[in-house]
Formats: C-alpha cells, structure tokens, sequence
C-alpha cells in the first residue's frame, strides 16, 4: 500500500512516524495553493460586485453606452485578449517547469511573466483610452472604469510578483519552497487572465450585442 | 514506533522523564516568542495573537456599549436635552459601526484563530504572518475610527450609510469618507482570517480527524469563513464606490447622472444579511461545544448539525431584500424574500431541537458556561419569533425602522452571539489563561445580563408597535412613549453592572483566581482540552492522533501521536482534505517584524485615501517595501536550498 | 397613549386594520412556540434522571425516540411556516388590490418637512400645504411619495405601513381612514440631523368639512384690512422670509421651505414639533435652530414691533 495509505492505518491503531514526509509539495497538496484560491475568491467576487453594479446602472439608461457616448473600441482591449491568450501556455510551461524544479526554466519563465504584467499594464492604459468616457461623466462611465481599474490591481500586483520572484530566483539564494510559490503564480495567472476574458466580454461586446 | 509516545514526563518511567523534558524545552525555544515588547510586536503565534484580537474586540463592544448607555440616556425621557442631534447621529453610528465591524466578526473570528489550531490537533495557523498582518490592519482601522470620533469627525449617517445622505451632496465633510475607510481596514482583517480559517481547517487537521470527525465548532467556523470570503468583499466595493463618489466625481449613486440610491441599498444588504449569520453562525458552535460538555453526552444528529450550518450559511445569501421592503421594490420579488427569510427558520429550528434532545438525553451541570446556554434558547427564540413576523411584507411596512427592528436585532445578536460569547468565555478561560472565573460572580453576571437585556429590549417591540421610529434623538411628551423608554433606559443600567461584574471577576480571577489544570471542567471532549492551560507556545509536544468525534471522551490513557518532526525548526504536519491523513511537513515562519510595518503602511495609504486618489499610488509603493522583505526572507541555517536547481 | 393616535396597534383604516389582524394571528402562534420550546427545553433540562455519570451517544436507549421527535418537531415548523406564509400573501394581495382614489396627494419630502400637494383636474383649484394633509373619511386616498433631496419615509401607522422617498424614484401608497380623528405620523428614515422632528398629520374630516377644508385652501390668502396685519405683510415682504417661503395672493413665490399661505390654519407648525400658537410661532420665527437645531431655517432678528406685526398677519392666513 502506499505511504499515505500506511499512515492511515496505522493512525487508526497506535502512533505515526510522519519523519519521511516530504517538505515540498505543489498543487492543491501546499498551503500556499489553498491561500491563493482564497485570493482568487475574494478578487473574484470584488469583480462580479463590479459587474453587477454595472448591469443594474444599465436600466437608467434608455441606450446603454448612454446617448453621446460611443460603443468602447475594440483595438486595445483586443489586443490584450489575444496576448493573454498567448500568455497562458507559456505559464503552463513554466508551471510545469516548476514542479520538476527546473531553475532554469522558472527563471526564464517568471521573466516572461513580468514582461506580460508590464503589457498587460500598458494596454489597459489604452484600453481605459478607447473606453471614450471619464470616471465622473455619468453612471456608465464609473461603472466600466470602475471594472477595468478593479483589475487592473490583479494586472499591477502580478506584475510586481512576478518581477519579485524573477529577482529572488536570480539573486538567491533560492529554497525549494519557491519552486512551488512560482507555481501558484501561475494558477493566479490563469485566473487573472480568465477573469479578464469574462470582463472583455462584458465591457466590449455585450453592448454591441445586446444594444 | 507503533508504540504510544507520551508528552507527560510524569506519566513516563523516570529513566525517561528527562529525555520528555528535554523535548519540551527544545520545542519551547523554537516555538516562543522572543522577549520584550519588541518580541511581542514580532509575534506570529496564533494564541498570542489570537488573545490580542479578542481583548481588543471586547474593548471595542466596551465602548460601543457606552456609546448605547449615552444613547439609552438621552432617550429615557421625552425632550430630554442631554445630547443634541449631531452627537446623537454620530453615537448611533458609532455603536453600529463599533458592535457590527469592530466587535461582533472580529471576536468571532479571533476566538477561531485561537481555538482551531489547538481543537485540530495542530499548532499555529496556516500563515502566521499573514495572521499578525490582519490583527494589526484591523486594529489601526478601529483607532482610526475612533480618532477621528474624538476629533469630531466621527461618521454620522448610519452604520449603514444609504445613499444619498452620505454622498457628496448631504454627507459633508469627511465624516462619511471615516467610515468607509474604517470598512475597508475590517474588511482586509476578515478577508484574511477567513483565508486563514479554512485553509487551517482543511489542511492541518490532526490524523484521523476526517471531516465527518471534526468538533461542530470547527465547522461552523468553517462556514462562517466560507461566508466572509463571499459577503464581505460587497461591502468593501461599496464603500469604495461611495469613497469615490465623494472623492473623484463618481456618478454610482447618483440619479442626476444615471446612478442609483438603491444600487448602494442592495449592494450592502447583500453582505449585511450574510454578515449577521457570520456572527451568529460561531456562536451555534460555542453552543453545540458547551452542551455537549455540560451534559457530558454527545450532540444529537451530528449530520443534521452540519447540514443545518451549511443550509444557514447558503439561505443566509438570499435574503438581503427583507431590509428594502419600504422601497419602491416590485411586489412579485419581495414575495421571493418572505419565503426565503422564513424558511431560513428551519435550519435553525433543527438545531435547536438538536440540542433540546442533546439536553434531555444527557446529564446537565449548571455551571456558569451553561447557564448562559440556557439564556440563549431564551433570548434567541425572540428575536427568531420575531424574526419570522418581519418577513411578511405587510407586517413589515408598519415595524421597520422602528423600535420593534431595534428589538429584533438585539434579541438575536445578544440572544443569538452574546450570550453564547460569554459561555464560551467562561468556558474557555482557563484554556486561554490558567485560571478559572469565579462561579458566583458568574451566576450574578448571568442573571443581571439576562434580565437587563429583557428589560432594555422587550418594550422596544411595543415602542416600535406604538409608533417610535428608530434613529431619533428625541421624541414629543405626547406620544406617550417616555415610560416604555424609561424602563428601557433602566434595563441597559442593569446591563452596564452585569457587564461590569464580568470585568471585575476578570481582573480578580487574572490576579489570584483558581488555578486550572488540563481540563478544568472534567468532561470536556475537544483536543484543546488534551495540553496545559495555557497552552504551551507549541500547543502539544506530540500532535495527536484522532480515532473518533469527541477524542478527549475516547481516548485511551496513553494515547497515539505523531512522532517525526523537527524540533529544531517550527514544523506543521499537513494532512488530506477528506480523512485528514498525514502529507507532508511544513515549515512555517518564525517571528518577524514585517507584518506589522506593513499593516503601518498599509494603514497610512488608507487614511491618506480619505484626501488624495494619489495615494494609492504613492501607498503601494510603501507597502510594496515590507511586502517584499516579509516575501523574501533569509534561509534559516539548516534550510535546504537550491543553486542549479533539482533536475 | 389612547388619545394621540400614532400606533399600528390602533388601526383606523382597512390597511392598518388587515396588518393587525395578520398580526394577532402571527403574536398567538408565536407565544404557543415559544411556550411549547421553551416548555420543551425546561422539562428536558430539569427532569429527574437515573444516577450515573456515564456519556452517551449514537445507538443509546431513546436515540430512536428523539429521532421522531425532532422530526416531528421540524416537521411541526415547516408546517407552522407554510401557515404563516399563506395568511402573509393573502393579506399582502388584499393591500394591493386596485381601487380608484378619491383624492389624490403627492407628498414631496425635503430636509426635515413634507411638501403636500393636491392634484386636481383644474389647475387653480390645485391645494398646496406643508405637514398637514387632510382627507375624506372613509374613501381611498393615493399618495404619490417623492424626495427632494435625500430618502424619507413616510409612516402613518394607525392607516397603513411606510413607504420610502426616494429621490429620482415614485412610489405611491394607498391610506383611508374609516373615522374622522387626527393620525400622527413621522418620517421613518434616518435624513440627517433632524429625521427626529420630521412629522406630519393625516386629518380624516367628514365629508362636508373635508369640501369645506380643500375650498378654503384652494384660495389665494386675501389682503388683510387690519393695519397691524398689513404692516405684518410689509415685514414678510421685506424679509429673508421671501428667500424661502410662498404666499399665494403676494408676490413671495419662493419654494425651498413650506407653503404659508394657510399657515394660520394647520394644527402645528416646525413639521409637527410644536403645536401651532402664537407664542411657538414667534420663538420658531426668531430663533428655529433652538427648537430644531440643524434645520434649514436661519434665525431672524426682528424688532418687538415687527414681530407682533408679522404675527398679526401670519394670524390671518386661514
């Protein structure tokens, strides 16, 4: 029987000799995964309350974006979908690499991560531009600020996460535990960029569907 | 290594008893703090920071309960003069403020930091920094808050704040902008120990705990996380849009420009109604621990207690309309809420008849913690009754925002979380403390609490019936309401001394009371009760294995333990979500410094919120910098690390 | 108590009077549970029991017994609910039921006082006042409920629930009263520093006084033929009061505070804070942030002279 396997029977008649644990471990084994979801959820549910304000200020309005403002331009926050996109398979990678505690890899990989934080930050300067409405103009316009400002924080964060452990992998010195931390960076990646697909689809192109 | 490993050095033969000695000391120099303040600041030990929370909310329901003392003087007679209308609005928005955000879901969730690490058999969160982070985040928000009270810019428009009385237009100065911010301290503070809780509770139980063996209050905390992590970033979304509102131009509630009064209504029930549950869910847990103890027989229907839990915390989010029956709500819809707010009765009524059976099957002892139980059922059954009348719509119309809502909420808030919080700390005191709370000072506690609390809220249903709304600091002679206020007035007294008692049998009890041992109690069933009281900064020299529900009830004299980690690092054993065996070893943090000087930071960025948008900017970067250093921390000697990586 | 009427435990009209009874029904079921509960709770408490000390669980004698009764216990409750839940919606589709309103009123609700006005088909029979609205015993009336500025709500108990003001928002609310008497309300949503004395009257008249009441309103206020009262409109006229006030019949046209021009007719003034005589009035005129600290009214500095004066003519606005 396996080791846990082991364990458990001989919890159930006399005491336990854990001694030949290991310390390192990833997925949803590590404490660390069970905290990031909790992130996950808490930032998630920040952007559905986000959301709903924004289709509950809609009914004030008889065209939704209102009269005098135009439709958001698809360029910018397109482009950034299909870097997002482009994005996940190589945090796949690089969380691959991460449980074969490939130094190598991982470093290159969390500096690819920040460089896409970065662009990720600088399109969603363009993509607020192309929203062609301010904050204060009217309900519409702090509603769709108000989602893309939202997570822009999980874009900033991640970016100066990422940058963080590129630095640490880079100058060291370098525990097994970050291995799984680069991990999680990834798993939070997949989240963030999900959560964005979801938005864009929202923001961008419910109101040309929809009208 | 099947053979049992005691902790006890008396209860090994003396060749042995230095080498048990020895364990305790090497594990007490890894896991205590270090000396000083400045080894109090950098603590990251559950117990220490967990004791801290809770004197620190009860301080807090201290001043919240002289805020509503003032409050009950003002109104004890008709046109009474002792307080105008700008300090009575601020004291009613204080006290809700105060006894909701400050008091009632931090001491909750404190009393769980402390006790869940100790009732699963494991010995310290699983974050510790993060732990002291959130401590501290919420304790710079209540003295912010309470600063700027004293500075005359303490919030005046309601715990709850609607819109537009608090926007730009009516809310001005910075009064209201206090109060959103104080929301948002309290919010990151139980954002994170509901983080805290469930990863704790999922990941670190001892083996054999699976979850159909875990204490009910361990669940219930659960449930309680699982419902901050969902309910509580609303409230922190909305008290940053209505900051924005005030600050930057936003239009989210204003309907000159498309926005809406009552998007801030349904934002905020929706975590004001689950944030009531989140009080009272713990309590059901203080409730099922202390009976069981107290009539030494296990719970009655153990799966329907959790399903009861689980159906409350679930129903608890489809409520929220029930405080917006008065608006200009369809009809339709607000039917849907009437039958959700009266079948939530139903888990609650299972339970209830849970313990009834649990009592009647058992052997009661009527010691202060039970008494207090017993002032539950009472007390609670109340404002549950009541409960269920203010879910009709029509009834509704005619008591809310009145007096008879004020009755309500207080019957099952003290009913339904305040008495169960005095239980528990009477039956947890020794645990946290070493010394047992004097039994006749209890009763006296008790029986002055459960009167003044009658006394002070049973005529508000009438008052309420009669006409008084609530939020008024002052009412005509001929309304004829003043005798009804007066014995209020009165039963809040009586509350005052109980509550007074409490705090003199606790500081006589600290100075010289009775000395308790492991289990003071002799029938306490949970793992907290298995090591000394206090416990030692370790918890347990061995962690336990468990083999059923109530382990302290069924365990043999020389239990079975875990054997094999370090004791010359701080090491948590990890176990599998389901049936809790054991996975790997993990090692947690020793203290630092960096979590409270990044709760510092984090504290200035929020407070400079209030006046500039920019400093969010300028607040991340100075966050950024502990952040980092509590991030990147230095390898211990003995720590393995890596240089070409592991291929 | 008895004679301020200002309670949902006195109804005065059908609505009230269906919530009372709904009430009752609710207040006995809920003092049979808690006795029952309670009764269930005692006896498992305090009855005599075998000696022993030993704990018991699962599988123990009378596991089998309490199984049934906490199910038939819950199933007691579910019960009791659905009970309750019927007699709640048929009393909740009996408030709405449609009916035609015999007046129509909008009540518009400032910081801290209630703006009435009277619909009416014909423009200049349109009545305006401010904290008194009066109604035709025993005949539906519809009010139609704005905000000027923040949320209010409006509470009549002895004739039906609330309903909140909401700015940008209409709502309505339907209130009879079946005998003539004077039903106190106030507002019941926290607006700021004086919510407190935010009341008003809902005066049910008989029909001939209601007809009586509504012809004098409609009219504008005449010139006064007494030179004191004269001299009083001169020093309305020449005041701050114009700033805020309105006086149909004088060019005061002003309609940030209450309508006067009937001042002199309504029960009270200052939105129900003090009973409407001579010597209130002067003190609110001169100095209103002493009565109601807060409110919109700024203190006026007049003469003794002026002031009889003023009061003279306010005396006259019928």
């Amino acid at each position: 029987m396996s080791e846990r396997e082991s364990l458990r029977v001989a919890g159930e008649t006399g005491s336990i000799d854990v001694s030949g644990l290991p310390s390192t471990v990833f997925g949803h084994r590590a404490l660390t995964w069970w905290g990031t979801l909790g992130y996950m959820a808490a930032e998630g549910t920040t952007l559905i309350v986000c959301a709903v304000a924004y289709l509950y200020l809609q009914r004030n309005f008889a065209t939704w974006p209102p009269r005098g403002t135009p439709l958001p331009s698809l360029s910018a926050a397109t482009i950034q979908v299909v870097l997002m996109t482009a994005s996940i398979p190589v945090m796949i990678w690089t969380a691959r690499a991460s449980r074969r505690f490939d130094l190598g890899r991982i470093r290159l990989g969390m500096v690819l991560s920040s460089v896409f934080a970065l662009a990720f930050c600088v399109l969603r300067w363009f993509e607020l531009q192309s929203l062609h409405t301010r904050w204060d103009t009217n309900a519409y316009g702090s509603a769709v600020w108000a989602i893309l400002f939202a997570h822009a924080t999980l874009l900033v964060v991640q970016f100066f996460e990422g940058a963080t452990l590129a630095a640490m992998l880079f100058l060291g010195p370098v525990e097994p535990k970050h291995f799984a931390d680069v991990d999680d960076s990834c798993l939070y990646w997949y989240f963030m960029t999900g959560a964005w697909f979801v938005l864009y689809l929202l923001v961008f192109i419910s109101p040309r569907v929809w009208g | 290594m099947s053979a049992p490993v005691t902790a006890d050095p008396d209860l090994v033969p003396p060749a042995e008893r230095e080498g048990v000695r020895e364990l305790h000391r090497q594990l007490d120099r890894v896991w205590r703090d270090g000396p000083g303040l400045r080894g109090w600041l950098m603590s990251v030990d559950h117990k220490s920071l967990g004791k801290r929370y809770v004197i620190t909310a009860f301080v807090f329901f201290l001043l919240g309960g002289l805020e509503a003392a003032m409050m009950r003087a003002q109104l004890s007679r008709p046109e009474n003069g002792l307080i105008g209308p700008d300090l009575y609005n601020q004291l009613f928005t204080m006290h809700g403020t105060t006894m909701m955000f400050l008091f009632a879901v931090p001491v909750m969730s404190a009393m769980g930091l402390y006790l869940v690490p100790l009732m699963i058999g494991s010995r310290d969160v699983a974050f510790p920094r993060l732990n002291a982070y959130g401590y501290y985040v919420y304790l710079i928000g209540g003295l912010f808050l309470y600063v700027s009270f004293f500075l005359n810019v303490g919030p005046d428009a309601g715990w709850f704040a609607y819109t537009p009385l608090s926007g730009p237009a009516f809310g001005v100065g910075k009064r209201v902008d206090v109060w959103a911010q104080t929301i948002t301290f309290t919010e990151i503070a139980g954002l994170i120990s509901a983080v805290e809780l469930i990863t704790t509770i999922f990941k670190q139980r001892a083996p054999g705990m699976s979850l159909n063996r875990m204490p009910l209050f361990v669940w219930s905390i659960l449930v309680m996380a699982f419902m901050i992590l969902f309910a509580m970033p609303w409230v922190a979304v909305d008290s940053q849009f209505l900051a924005m509102d005030r600050l930057i131009g936003t239009h989210f509630f204003n309907q000159a420009e498309g926005g809406d009064a009552l998007l801030w209504q349904h934002i905020f029930w929706f975590f004001g109604h689950p944030e009531v549950y989140i009080i009272f869910i713990p309590a059901l847990g203080y409730v099922s621990t202390v009976i069981a103890t107290f009539t030494r027989r296990e719970i009655f229907g153990y799966p329907a207690m959790i399903l009861s839990l689980v159906a409350t915390g679930f129903l608890g989010f489809g409520l929220w309309v029930h405080h917006m029956f008065a608006t200009n709500i369809p009809q339709m819809g607000e039917s849907f809420f009437t039958a959700a707010s009266a079948m939530i009765a139903i888990p609650t009524g299972v339970q209830f008849f849970c313990w009834i059976a649990t009592i009647w099957g058992g052997r009661p002892r009527f010691a202060t913690p039970f008494l207090f139980i017993l002032g539950f059922f009472a007390v609670f059954i109340i404002g549950g009754l009541s409960g269920v009348m203010i879910a009709s719509v029509p009834f509704d119309l005619q008591v809310h925002d009145t007096f008879f809502i004020v009755a309500h909420l207080h019957y099952v808030l003290l009913g339904g979380a305040v008495f169960p919080l005095f239980s528990a700390f009477y039956y947890w005191f020794p645990k946290f403390t070493g010394r047992v709370l004097s039994e006749r000072l209890g009763r006296w506690n008790f029986a002055l609490f459960f009167i003044g609390v009658n006394l002070t809220f049973f005529p508000m249903h009438l008052l309420g019936l009669h006409g008084m709304p609530r939020r008024i600091y002052t009412y005509l002679e001929g309304t004829g309401w003043g005798s009804l206020n007066l014995l209020a007035s009165i039963g809040a007294v009586t509350i005052f001394v109980s509550v007074v008692i409490f705090l003199v049998n606790v500081a006589r009890t600290l100075r010289n009371g009775e000395l308790a041992g492991d289990d003071p109690w002799g029938s306490s069933s949970t793992l907290e009760w298995a090591t000394t009281s206090p416990p030692p900064a370790y918890n347990f020299a061995h962690l336990p294995v468990v083999q059923g529900r109530y382990p302290l009830w069924s365990r043999p004299l020389d239990p079975p333990v875990v054997t094999g980690l370090r004791t010359d690092q701080r090491e948590l054993l990890i176990t599998t979500l389901l049936d809790a065996v054991p996975d790997h070893r993990h090692r947690t943090p020793d203290p630092t410094i960096w979590p409270l000087l990044a709760a510092l930071a984090t504290g200035v960025t929020f407070i400079a919120l209030i006046f500039t948008p920019w400093a969010a900017v300028i607040g991340g970067v100075l966050v950024a910098g502990p952040l980092i250093a509590w991030g990147w921390g230095k390898p211990k000697p003995g720590d393995p690390v890596v240089t070409e990586g592991i291929k | 108590m008895r004679d301020w009427l200002q309670s949902a435990l006195q109804p005065a009209g059908p609505e009230a009077a269906r919530v009372h009874a709904l009430w009752v029904f609710m207040l006995w079921i809920s003092i049979i549970v808690f006795v029952l509960v309670l009764g269930a709770l005692a006896w498992g408490t305090f009855r005599r029991r075998a000696p022993g000390n030993v704990t018991i669980g699962e599988g123990s004698p009378g596991e089998r017994g309490m199984k049934r009764a906490v199910s038939a216990a819950v199933g007691a409750t579910v019960l009791v609910l659905f009970a309750f839940l019927v007699f709640d919606f048929s009393t909740g589709r009996a408030l709405t039921a449609r009916r035609t309103p015999a007046v129509q009123i909008e009540v518009t609700g400032h910081q801290w006082w209630w703006e009435v006005n009277y619909y009416n088909a014909v423009p200049n029979r349109r009545v305006t006042t401010a904290n008194e609205i009066h109604i035709p015993v025993g005949r539906p009336v519809l009010i139609r409920l704005n905000s000027q500025d923040v949320i209010h709500s409006f509470w009549a108990p002895d004739l039906n629930g609330k309903r909140d003001l909401i700015p940008g928002k209409e709502s309505s609310l339907w209130i009879q009263a079946d005998s003539p008497g004077v039903y106190h309300g106030q507002c019941a949503e926290f607006c700021g520093y004086q919510h407190a004395k935010m009341a008003f009257i809902v005066v049910a008249d008989r029909p001939d006084d209601f007809a009586r009441w509504y012809a004098a309103q409609a009219d504008t206020a005449s010139t006064p033929t007494d030179s004191l009262a004269l001299r009083g409109q001169e020093v309305f006229l020449s005041s701050p009061c114009v700033m805020c006030h309105s006086i149909h019949g004088t060019p005061a046209g002003a309609t940030l505070g209450p309508d006067l021009t009937h001042l002199a007719s309504r029960r009270y003034i200052a939105a129900g804070s003090l009973p409407n005589t001579r010597g209130n009035l002067a003190g609110w005129v001169l100095d209103a942030q002493g009565i109601k600290p807060g409110a919109k009214m700024p203190p006026n500095s007049l003469t003794p002279a002026d002031l009889q004066a003023l009061l003279a003519y306010l005396g006259t606005l019928k």
